[in-house]
Order: C-alpha cells, then structure tokens, then sequence
C-alpha cells in the first residue's frame, strides 16, 4: 500500500456491524437517516443509508462494476452516477389531481402516482433477486453507508483537502465550507457514498451521526433498526461487540475488502436455507451461493458462515453461545459500546 | 492587444491529492487547443473578449449529478514572481476571474498554491456578454479595477471544457504569463 500518501489510519476509529441474516428490508434506516440529516433539495435523490436487494443492479445502478484500488494500492478512475440512470430521481406525485378528483360525482378517480415516467430509483429492483422459484430462488438485503474507511479513496482525491478523517473516532468527513462540488471524490468511491448536492454544488455524505456519537447515543439507523442487527462501537474495544463479532469471532467482514480501503463496516454475511431438487428434497447446498457472497465479502466468508451455523447448532441444543447471544441482541445495550451514556436504551 | 493563444493542457503530474495525478496521467494534449485573447485598456478599466473553439456546449447542469459547465478564468499574478503553473505560492498570490457558462455573475477568485483557489463575488465587472455559436464561445467583459494586472500587467487564461468533464485542475491553460502591454 505504498502508494496511498494522503490517507492515514486515526488512532480510534468508530465502527459498525450489520448482521444481514436479520434485515427485513424495512428502510426504516434509510428514512431515519434522510429525515434527520439529508433533506436538501439538491440531494434529494441522495440516500446516505440505503438498502438494496441483493444480487441486484443496487443503488446507483452498477455500483460495483467500477473503482477501488488496483494491486499496487493506487486509487483507480471511477464514475460519476447519474442521476436519471443510476441513482434514480426523486419522484414527484399527482396529489392535486387526485385530491381535485375526489368525491367529485361522475368525475373519473385520479389514482395517486408519480407524475413522472422513472426507470430507475433506489429500491427499484426490491425482492427480485435471482434463481428459480422453487428450486434456488434467493435474495437477501444489504444496508449500505460510508465505511468510513481506513485509506479512504473519497479523501485521496481531493485535490483541495475538503475531506478528513477525525483523529478521535475515525468519521470521515466533508468540509463544505472548502468544497468547490469537483466530484472528484464521487468518482473515486467505489462504494458511491458521497454524494453531489446540485443545488449548493457541493459534495455530501454520512456523517456517522457525530453529534449523536459525541453524545454517547447511537447512529440514527442503528438506533432505529427493529430488526436490531446493528451494533456500533470502536475497533479496538475489546468489551465491545465490533471487537467480539470482527476480531474475536471473524464473522463480520468488510464489504469489497480488494478495494483495498479497509472499510470500518462489517458484515454479518447471510445464511441461507437449502435448493430443491427437481422433486423438492433439499439438497444441502445454500441458496445463496458461496461464490456470489466470495464476491462480495472476500474469501474469508465460507469460515464465517461455517462459524455461524455451528453456533446457532450449539444454541439449538440449549448449550451457550455468547456469539449467538450477542447476534440475538437480547440485550439491546450490548449492541452499542460508544462510551459512559450508551446505555441509554431502557429495557425496563 | 489581441492574440491568438496555443494552449496546453495543465500538467496533471503537479495536482494535489493522490488521485488526478495518477488517474488522469494518460491526458496528452489540451482539450481546447487555442483562444483568442482580445485585452484593452481605457479609463474605463479593463475590457476583454475571449473567443474558443468548442464543438459541444454545457450551459446547463441543473438537477444533474455529472456535468460541469464550460468556464474560463483570466488570472493575473499580484507579483512578478507568483508562478501561473502553481497557482502561485504562500505570499505570492493570483487573482482573476472566473466566467461559468451555467451561472451568472462572474465569480472573482483567489489564489496562493494548488488547492487553495478563494471564490468571491465579483465586483467592478460589467458589460458581460457570452454566446455561444457555430462551435465557438464569445465572451465579453469589463472591469473597472483589477488591483493585479493594474500592478504587473499580465495575465493567464484557462479553460475548461465542460463535456469532456474538465473542472478543477483538468483545465487547457496558457503556458505562461501573458504581458498585456499598457
Ligand atoms: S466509503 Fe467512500 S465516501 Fe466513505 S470513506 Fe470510504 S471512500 Fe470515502
Ligand atoms: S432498519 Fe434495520 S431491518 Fe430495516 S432495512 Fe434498515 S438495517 Fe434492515
């Protein structure tokens, strides 16, 4: 990794962990997060958190066709995502007309929908994902966000410093104040986690919740996941559960990790059930298969799966698992290890 | 004065950051080649007419996430030392302005090295007109005071090609100063 000069890693960095065996595609994520931090107009088909159905195209369409590292470390040419074709446009809807067509007598009823005629938006290919039905139709949900990375391609390619990395946690941000909306950084994520605010023409992306991280409280989408799969805490806690899930136990891994940025996102990969043959007997094979899930999360994924599956076996038979505990997050508080006020969920 | 003006395209090897350097090192050549550099003088102040050649206009980029307008920039140095390649140097500032065909007024800009490029609102300027026809831009321009080139009576000129995603540092500049005379 010689060639990366700009990029350092911080002394602590904050950290997340997703358990995607747990995500019910509800984007309740993506909404906490857009309605707290990310109402511009000139983003607004910009989604900091967003959740896409997997395998699928993803949002921005084709995401991981380009960018990230080539072998000798050095940040590669990426694309800016547009708007209409990859990210997908807000969509504007006919309430006026529906409104006006209502309890109107003998008028024709106007139905609600966009005024627009879309092709593509964040979310467009929800639930298809691949195979046949019955025998290896399968699909799974994959929350994304800034990993925030280690060597952070966003930061390598400013040419005016307008990203750091803070010292105290590792959050990765934009000082809009110096941006001058180049894009440079759009272009270089290969994970098209920042985003270019048309309006102010400048460039945006996640936060990590800083002023809820500063206070002890959990990010936004963490906080409000119902499926509770995520957990949040610094690397190099050993009380905490990115420690537990990524270090102790290795079963939560970077997404892309041959992009080389070392991302501080991790992921619980998913298990699945079993094909069916020609005659519905399971066939002991996974659904998803073990090379699409490679592709994604690296080779360490069949151990982490093998990892998960003898756990959840040794749960079954009522012995104990502290893995399986921490993953169940029957207690809500073990998820978060940000500091003396993360316990501030209640569970009385 | 009036010139015609061979452009180069500015050195990527010297951007900052470790991406356009490395990512954009295959540029060989200008994206546009030369202008015509029209400068006078008068009680007035400064008055300007720069025309160039592009085949593919971008006046707007609204609502959209990838493109970038056409855009000039006339720089003059506020010293003789202050260096046009290097955007000039701690001490050594430039000055100019700069014209986006996506946006109006002129923006007035501020340097001291790479990377460092201030934006303001331009003052002083009048008079400006810019058209684009049969693959050529015309842009007209006045200004009233203009503290660099009234001290040291030169200037540099860089433009950016919008469709070929020029902005920043991806930019065809003059070599070097360019004296304007009196
Ligand atoms: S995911 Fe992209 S935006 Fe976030 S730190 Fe990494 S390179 Fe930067
Ligand atoms: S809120 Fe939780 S369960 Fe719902 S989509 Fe987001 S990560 Fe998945």
């Amino acid at each position: 990794m010689s060639n990366i000069r700009e990029s350092q890693s911080a002394p602590r960095q904050l950290a997340m962990v997703l358990d995607l065996n747990k995500c019910l595609g509800c984007q309740t994520c993506t909404v906490a997060c857009k309605k707290l931090w990310n109402k511009d107009s000139g983003s607004d088909y910009a989604y900091w958190n967003s959740v896409e159905t997997l395998p699928g195209r993803g949002y921005p369409a084709e995401w991981q066709e380009t960018g990230g590292r080539d072998s000798e470390g050095a940040v590669k040419r990426g694309e800016i995502p547009d708007i209409d074709t990859a990210y997908g446009r807000a969509w504007n809807f006919n309430h006026k007309k529906t409104f006006d067509s209502a309890g109107k007598p003998g008028a024709q009823k106007e139905w609600l929908r966009p005024d627009s005629n879309p092709k593509w938006g964040a979310n467009w290919d929800e639930d298809r994902g691949a195979g046949e039905y019955p025998g290896n139709n399968h699909y799974f949900y994959l929350p994304r966000l800034c990993n925030h990375c280690t060597h952070p391609a966003c930061l390598d390619a400013c040419p005016r410093k307008s990203i750091y990395k803070r010292e105290e946690d590792g959050i990765v941000l934009v000082d809009q104040d110096r941006c001058h909306g180049y894009r440079f950084c759009v272009e270089a994520c290969p994970y098209k986690k920042v985003y270019f605010d048309y309006e102010r023409q400048v460039a945006n992306k996640c936060i990590f919740c800083l002023p809820r991280i500063e206070e002890g409280v959990p990010m936004a989408c963490a906080r409000q996941c119902p499926g509770r799969l995520r957990f949040v805490g610094y690397r190099d806690d050993p009380e905490g559960p990115i420690w537990k899930l990524v270090d102790k136990w290795k079963v939560a891994l970077p997404l892309h990790p041959e992009y080389g940025l070392a991302p501080n996102v991790f992921y619980v990969p998913p298990m699945s059930p079993p094909q069916l043959d020609a005659r519905g007997r399971p066939t002991g094979e996974p659904r998803i298969p073990l090379t699409y899930l490679e592709s994604l999360f690296g080779d360490s994924v069949g151990g982490a799966l093998e990892t998960l599956v003898a756990e959840r076996e040794k749960r079954k038979q009522g012995r104990p698992s502290e893995l399986m505990d921490l993953l169940i997050a029957y207690d809500w508080n073990q998820s978060f290890a940000l500091g003396p006020k993360d316990a501030e969920v209640s569970l009385e | 004065m009036k010139k015609t003006l061979d452009l180069i395209a500015a050195p990527t090897g010297m951007q900052p950051g470790d991406y356009v350097p490395r990512v954009y090192s295959d540029r060989d050549g200008p994206q546009t080649p030369s202008v015509s550099l029209e400068v006078e003088h008068s009680t007035r102040g400064w008055r300007f007419h720069v025309r160039w050649p592009c085949p593919k206009p971008v006046q707007d980029t609204g609502g959209q996430s990838n493109l970038f307008p056409d855009a000039v920039a006339l720089v003059a140095p506020s010293v003789p030392e202050a260096q046009w390649v290097t955007m000039g140097a701690p001490g050594l500032a430039i000055g100019g302005f700069l014209w986006r065909a996506d946006r109006e007024p002129l923006i007035r800009m501020r340097a001291e090295g790479f990377g460092t490029v201030q934006r303001s609102e331009a003052e002083n300027v009048r008079q400006v007109t810019s058209e684009w026809n049969g693959g050529e831009w015309s842009l007209a321009f006045e200004v009233a005071g203009w503290k660099e080139l009234d001290e040291t009576r030169r200037l540099a000129i860089a433009v950016w090609r919008g469709s070929a995603r020029e902005r920043a540092g991806l930019k065809s500049v003059s070599p070097g100063w360019i004296e304007v005379g009196t």
